[in-house]
Parts: structure tokens; C-alpha cells; sequence
């Protein structure tokens, strides 16, 4: 199974192959040349480069006033983020793994998300939160968690996970480039894993726009992030078949694309939600519950979902925590049955 | 007199083994040779364990080299199986002088059947209910509310247990640290606080972790004694610790020890490049000629009761027979079985996650 996404669009221009982490690096390394107020910075994201060497390079190349280390509290790295914003700059701050996200929760909820709203508008945190998530790298559950559905529930944040290099660098840009506080989630597993083309030209993806990154009439799988190569695998294994799957990525959680989904769905009349976060109050319940609710006489079988379990994330049991090609795979043949 | 908020670590042995202040009693040579002992057999555990990374045994070690006087100290100070032990990842040579088997503690690093918390954690996560040792936990400082919580418990049920939470230097600037450090002053809770420093939180060092001068200082504001100890010296650690255990256990409420000591090795398995990429060599030759082990030798070197070469080979020799056999014994237990993956979510299983586990099992049949 290859784990490299193609992107099926066309006019990328003259490109380059980049991994996912690079396309990650580059679009830092290329908004803070663009725009003197983007700071990046968090626990060891410094001269070390980020534990995962993200930021690799960045401190030596713009000064170590605009890519800095900080203490060990998410919560200081969070809220400080949101008094910079306000106060006119551009912040990405680094939250090690999502998993450490815990200390900064009430600086998301209380402050970047509320400021807007709270101030009618005339406070704005326009913020990146860039944390590494989801599971497949023997972490336990420590270093493996899939917490975006926390954040889809609190009005004024937005969340964001791309699976190609050619989004991570693009939806990168477009959250620090936009006016909102951005949760920008990579999904570590697909790191060095995922291989794209992308443009030497400028650009951005934008919030809130899913890809289909495949086309199909007989039924649609929805996913995004760290799962999307086994959802793209499963399709592949079913056209072996003779059955063409649609497979979409959301690549944005909040706002997500509902538009695409339900184009999608409606033409092929089944769908099966992908998605590595435990099953309970899993983001996918909000798509499944929307396919249902617009096109509830179109279905021609239920929506199933194939998601982690409702159990912390285990160290030994890893893969098998974990959706895989043959399990969505199996999902799909039982909407084909129904 | 060990007394609170010294300007200099306090210290016994110099760094050539040189008597600074006068050993009581209890220091015999056989007793030190006994702290010498055990802090061998926690860089020999070491040692032998790193290698489980290269053969993919294991997918993550977190060193303690270089830490062992901090940390056999602080166990020999308290009461195994009596006092309670909220640690963090690094604090594995705690663990083995309390007496936590080795079969354990490797079984824990492999994640075999063996491993008394089932194989969930990663490696270095540790728990030992019976020597009431805390489950640890990777985010930094969430150990510290819970630690004062214990103490509490300690208190309201009128035992003379306290309770002993460590963290590295790194820790003390998250909130959680200072809430629960605030906590257990206010209520006057029998906990110790232990800032193992060394120095470096992965890459970020302690200057740019706190501008306070030092950890220890930072009880003062809390309304606790704040201790200073050279951790890289086992008697110092040893006596301070005791003392201020003694203190606690006497009703004195919480208290604070920073032990001034050098991680020598990489943070963990992630950063084995740490002297290219943040810090000099020069730093580390200067804290590596400062070795624990190293200072005790000399010591009774110079108490003339030299530990020989033939000693010193047939020690090390016996910690790697008994490293090497708990990891076979570890690797002949097999790996954990995937249902345990459902078990101990809550006390009794909900319906769900039965569903779950059914759903895994048609799965995992389907493909044998
Ligand atoms: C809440 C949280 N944030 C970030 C991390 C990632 N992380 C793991 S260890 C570490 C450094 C800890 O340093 P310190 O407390 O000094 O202990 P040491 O490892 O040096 O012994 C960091 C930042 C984490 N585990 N938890």
C-alpha cells in the first residue's frame, strides 16, 4: 500500500516533491519572510528545531526574536498567543503533541475563541495553534490522541487537519494568513509517510473547502487527516472489485464542508465516515447526522462509521486501534450489501 | 544543621571524594558501599536497557544516567511500601531501590504480558500498587494536584505516611505545578516536593525555563521550606531528604527540595544528536566529571576501603545477569493480549465498548 496521496488537480505550475513535515516547514519559514508580524514559538521549537524538527532551521534563518523557545506551560504558550494576536501580531505557537493540549484548553475556550464575540468584534485573535495528533506511531495514548472533536464545540475556533503535503503547506498559510484562531492538527503519522507534488508558486487552501481525492458513483468515504491513505487503499482494493468509491477528505473540521458531503453522498446514495478519534461524540457523528438530516430519502443504506474505540489509546494495541484499509474496506462491503 | 534556602547546594562529599562535613553515624563503609550498590545497579539497568531501542524491542527510552545519587537518596529516605510515590518517567532507578522487581519495571519498557499495567502505556510509564507507586503520567506536572490530593488523604485519615512527588526542573513552570504546589501549603498536606534538576527540559535549559535563581526559592512564596541539595552526591541527598521527610512526617507540612544534578545522556531516544544541536560538550565533560558513582569510589578510596576492580566487575556483572534475564524473562511472556485493550475503561464493562470488543473479535477471527 503506498501511502503517497496524489492530488488530482491539474495546474499546479512547475513543482517540487516534498513530505508533509517540509511542506510545514516551508510554509513557516515562508510566512514569516512575507510578514514581519508572524512569530513562531512553543517548547523546543527554537534552535533544536521542535521535537519533530518542524521548525528545523527557522531560529537561525529569522532570529531568535521571532522563533523562540518558551517555558514548559501550553497554557502561557496558548494565552499568550491570544494577547499578541490582540495586540497586532501573528502568532503560531507549537503545542508539542495535542495530547499536552490540556493545560492551554481553558486559554482556548475561554479566551481565543470567546474574544471576538465577547468583545463585539473589536478584539480579534487571528492565531495558529500547530500541534502533532492522531496514533500509528507506538506512543500510547500519551502521544497518540485524536482530541479534535473538543474543539469543533467551542464557537470561534477554527480546526483544521490536512494528509497532503500540498494542503499542509496551503491550509498552513491560510491560518495564518486569516482573521480567526486557527487549531491546525498534523497528523504525525503521515509526517515523512506522505509524499505530494507541490507548487513553487505561492498559494493557499482554503479553511473550510473539502477535496475529493477520488471520484465514484457507488458510494462515498468521507475521512480526514492520519486516515486518509487507508480510506484512498480501501477504494483501491474495492475498484479491483468493480465498485467506485468517492473518497473525500474534509481537511477542515470547523466550519467543514457540508456542501461537498452531501453532493457526494447524494450521488452515490451511501456513505461510510472514517475517522481515528474514539466512536463516541466522534466529529463524524455531526456528518453522519447532516447526511440524514438533508437526504434522508436518498440513502439507499445507513450511514456507518468506522472510528477509534471508546477507550484510551492503547501502546501495545496500536494498528489494531487504529481504522485500517481492510476495516473501512469491510465497511464499505456492508453498505454495498444492505 | 540542614537548614532551608541555602545560597549554595548543600553538600557532603566534594567531587574527589573529599569529606566536607562529618558523616554521621549511619555511614559506615558498608553502608556506602551498599548507596554504591544501588546506584550501580541503576546505571547498569540503564546500560543494558538502551540497546532494547536498536533491536526494536522497545519504541522509546527515557535515561536516568548521571541522576542516580537524586534518586536512590530520595528512595532510601523514605519508607518503601509505607510513604507514596507520585513520579515522573525518568524516575525508573526510584522504582528498583525501592525494590520494585526488575521483571516489572522491563516488562513495563516492553509492554509484554508480563507488564502488570497490561501493556497500555509507553514505555517508562510506570506504576507498582504495592509499593504505592503511582501511575505515571506523560504530561508534565499533572502528577502534582494529585500528589497534594494524597497528602490530603494522608492527613484527614491521620496516618504517618507523607507523600513524595518528583518532577524535572522543566515541570515547575507549568500552571499545574504552581496549583498544586499552593495547594498543599495552604492545607498543610504532608507532601515532599522533589525538582530533580538537570538542568534541560529536552532542549530548552533552565535559564530559559525560569528567571527565578533557582527552583528551590520558589517555596518561599508559597509558604513552604525550599532545600538545596548537590544531587550528584548520595549522602547529601540522602541526609537532606531524610530530614525533610522527618520534618513532614512530624506534622511540619510540605516542603520542597531541588537536587542540583546533570542528565548526561539524550532526553530520550528522539534527541541522540542533543550536543549537536543544543548543548556544548564542554557542558557535559564538566558535569560527567562530577559522576556519582565516581565520587563515592573515591570516597571510600580515601576512607581506605577502596571497592577493588574484581568487586566492582563481579557487581556489574550481576546487574547485567539480572537485566539480561528479566528481559527473557519479560520477552517469554508474549505479547499482551488485544482484548485487553477493552478491559478497566471503568469498573464495569458498558455496553459499548462490549459492542467494541465484539466487533474486533469477528475481525481478528476473520483474519486467522
Ligand atoms: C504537558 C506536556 N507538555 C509537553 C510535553 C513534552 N515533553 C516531554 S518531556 C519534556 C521536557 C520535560 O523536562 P523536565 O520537566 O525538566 O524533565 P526532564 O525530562 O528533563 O527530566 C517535554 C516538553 C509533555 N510531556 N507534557
Amino acid at each position: 500500500m503506498s501511502l503517497t496521496v496524489e492530488r488530482p488537480q491539474a495546474e499546479l505550475g512547475e513543482t517540487k516533491t516534498m513530505n508533509l513535515i517540509g511542506a510545514i516547514t516551508e510554509a513557516l519559514d515562508e510566512e514569516l519572510a512575507r510578514d514581519k508580524r508572524v512569530l513562531v514559538f512553543g517548547e523546543d521549537v527554537g534552535p533544536r528545531g521542535g521535537v519533530f524538527m518542524a521548525t528545523a532551521g527557522l531560529t537561525e534563518k529569522h532570529g531568535l526574536d521571532r522563533v523562540f523557545n518558551t517555558p514548559l506551560s501550553e497554557a502561557a504558550i496558548v494565552g499568550a498567543a491570544v494577547g499578541m494576536a490582540i495586540r497586532g501580531l501573528r502568532p503560531v505557537a507549537e503545542i508539542q503533541f495535542a495530547d499536552y493540549m490540556g493545560p492551554s484548553f481553558d486559554q482556548i475556550l475561554s479566551q481565543a475563541a470567546k474574544v471576538r464575540y465577547r468583545s463585539g468584534g473589536q478584539n480579534t485573535a487571528p492565531m495558529v495553534i500547530r500541534t502533532p495528533s492522531g496514533g500509528g506511531v507506538k506512543g500510547g495514548h500519551h502521544h497518540s490522541q485524536s482530541p479534535e472533536a473538543y474543539y469543533t464545540h467551542m464557537a470561534g475556533v477554527q480546526v483544521v487537519m490536512p494528509s497532503t503535503p500540498y494542503d499542509a503547506k496551503g491550509l498552513l498559510k491560510a491560518a495564518i494568513r486569516g482573521e480567526d484562531p486557527v487549531i491546525y492538527f498534523e497528523p504525525k503519522r503521515l509526517y515523512r509517510a506522505a509524499k505530494g507534488e507541490l507548487p513553487l508558486a505561492d498559494y493557499t487552501v482554503p479553511i473550510g473547502k473539502a477535496a475529493v481525492r477520488r471520484e465514484g458513483t457507488d458510494l462515498s468515504i468521507i475521512g480526514y487527516g492520519g486516515v486518509m491513505p487507508d480510506a484512498i487503499s480501501a477504494a483501491e482494493a474495492l475498484a479491483e472489485a468493480g465498485v467506485q468509491a468517492e473518497v473525500i477528505d474534509l481537511r477542515s473540521l470547523m466550519p467543514w464542508d457540508k456542501e461537498a458531503v452531501l453532493n457526494s453522498v447524494a450521488k452515490t446514495g451511501r456513505a461510510v465516515l472514517v475517522s481515528e478519534a474514539p466512536r463516541t461524540s466522534n466529529f463524524m457523528g455531526e456528518v453522519a447526522y447532516s447526511i440524514q438530516e438533508e437526504l434522508f430519502d436518498q440513502l439507499l443504506a445507513p450511514v456507518i462509521q468506522v472510528a477509534g474505540f471508546d477507550t484510551p489509546y492503547p501502546y501495545v494495541q496500536d494498528k489494531i486501534y487504529l481504522p485500517s484499509g481492510n476495516r473501512i474496506a469491510n465497511a464499505c462491503v456492508r453498505v454495498l450489501n444492505y | 544543621m540542614i537548614q532551608p534556602f541555602t545560597q549554595r547546594p548543600i553538600q557532603w562529599v566534594s567531587d574527589q571524594g573529599e569529606l566536607l562535613q562529618d558523616l554521621p553515624e549511619r555511614y559506615t563503609p558498608e553502608f556506602i558501599r551498599e548507596l554504591y550498590r544501588h546506584m550501580l545497579r541503576a546505571r547498569e539497568m540503564d546500560r543494558k536497557l538502551i540497546p532494547l531501542l536498536r533491536q526494536g524491542r522497545t519504541s522509546f527510552y527515557a535515561q536516568a544516567h548521571g541522576m542516580e545519587a537524586t534518586q536512590v537518596g530520595l528512595a532510601l529516605a523514605c519508607r518503601s511500601g509505607h510513604d507514596w510515590w507520585w513520579l515522573y518517567y525518568r524516575d525508573h532507578p526510584i522504582m528498583l531501590t525501592l525494590g520494585v522487581p526488575m521483571l516489572q519495571i522491563v516488562s513495563q519498557i516492553m509492554g509484554t504480558a508480563s507488564d502488570s499495567c497490561k501493556g497500555r502505556q509507553m514505555p517508562h510509564h510506570f506504576c507498582a500498587k504495592e509499593y504505592n507507586v503511582a501511575s505515571i503520567s506523560s504530561s508534565i506536572a499533572s502528577q502534582i494536584p494529585p500528589a497534594t490530593g494524597t497528602a490530603m488523604a494522608q492527613k484527614y485519615l491521620g496516618t504517618d505516611e507523607i507523600t513524595v512527588c518528583t518532577f524535572g526542573d522543566g515541570a515547575t513552570s507549568e500552571g499545574d505545578w504552581h496549583a498544586g504546589v499552593n495547594m498543599a501549603a495552604v492545607s498543610h498536606a504532608p507532601v515532599m516536593f522533589v525538582c530533580e534538576n538537570n538542568q534541560w527540559a529536552i532542549s530548552t535549559g533552565v535559564a530559559d525555563q525560569t528567571a527565578s535563581e533557582t527552583i528551590h526559592i520558589k517555596a518561599r512564596a508559597y509558604g513552604m521550606p525550599g532545600y538545596y541539595v548537590d544531587g550528584n552526591d548520595v549522602i547529601a541527598v540522602l541526609e537532606v531528604m531524610s530530614h525533610v521527610a522527618d520534618q513532614i512526617r512530624s506534622g511540619e507540612g510540605p516542603a520542597m527540595v531541588e537536587a542540583l544534578t546533570y542528565r548526561v545522556g539524550s532526553h530520550s531516544n528522539a534527541d541522540a544528536d542533543a550536543e549537536k544541536n543544543y548543548r556544548t560538550r564542554e557542558e557535559v565533560a564538566e558535569w560527567t566529571a562530577r559522576d556519582p558513582l565516581e565520587r563515592i569510589e573515591k570516597l571510600l578510596q580515601n576512607m581506605g576501603h577502596p571497592i577493588s576492580e574484581e568487586e566492582k566487575a563481579a557487581m556489574v556483572g550481576e546487574v547485567g545477569d539480572e537485566v539480561a534475564a528479566a528481559i527473557d524473562e519479560a520477552a517469554a511472556s508474549g505479547t499482551p493480549d488485544w482484548d485487553l485493550m477493552f478491559q478497566d475503561v471503568y469498573a464495569v464493562q458498558p455496553p459499548h465498548l462490549a459492542e467494541q470488543e465484539a466487533y474486533v473479535r469477528a475481525e481478528q477471527e476473520a483474519l486467522a
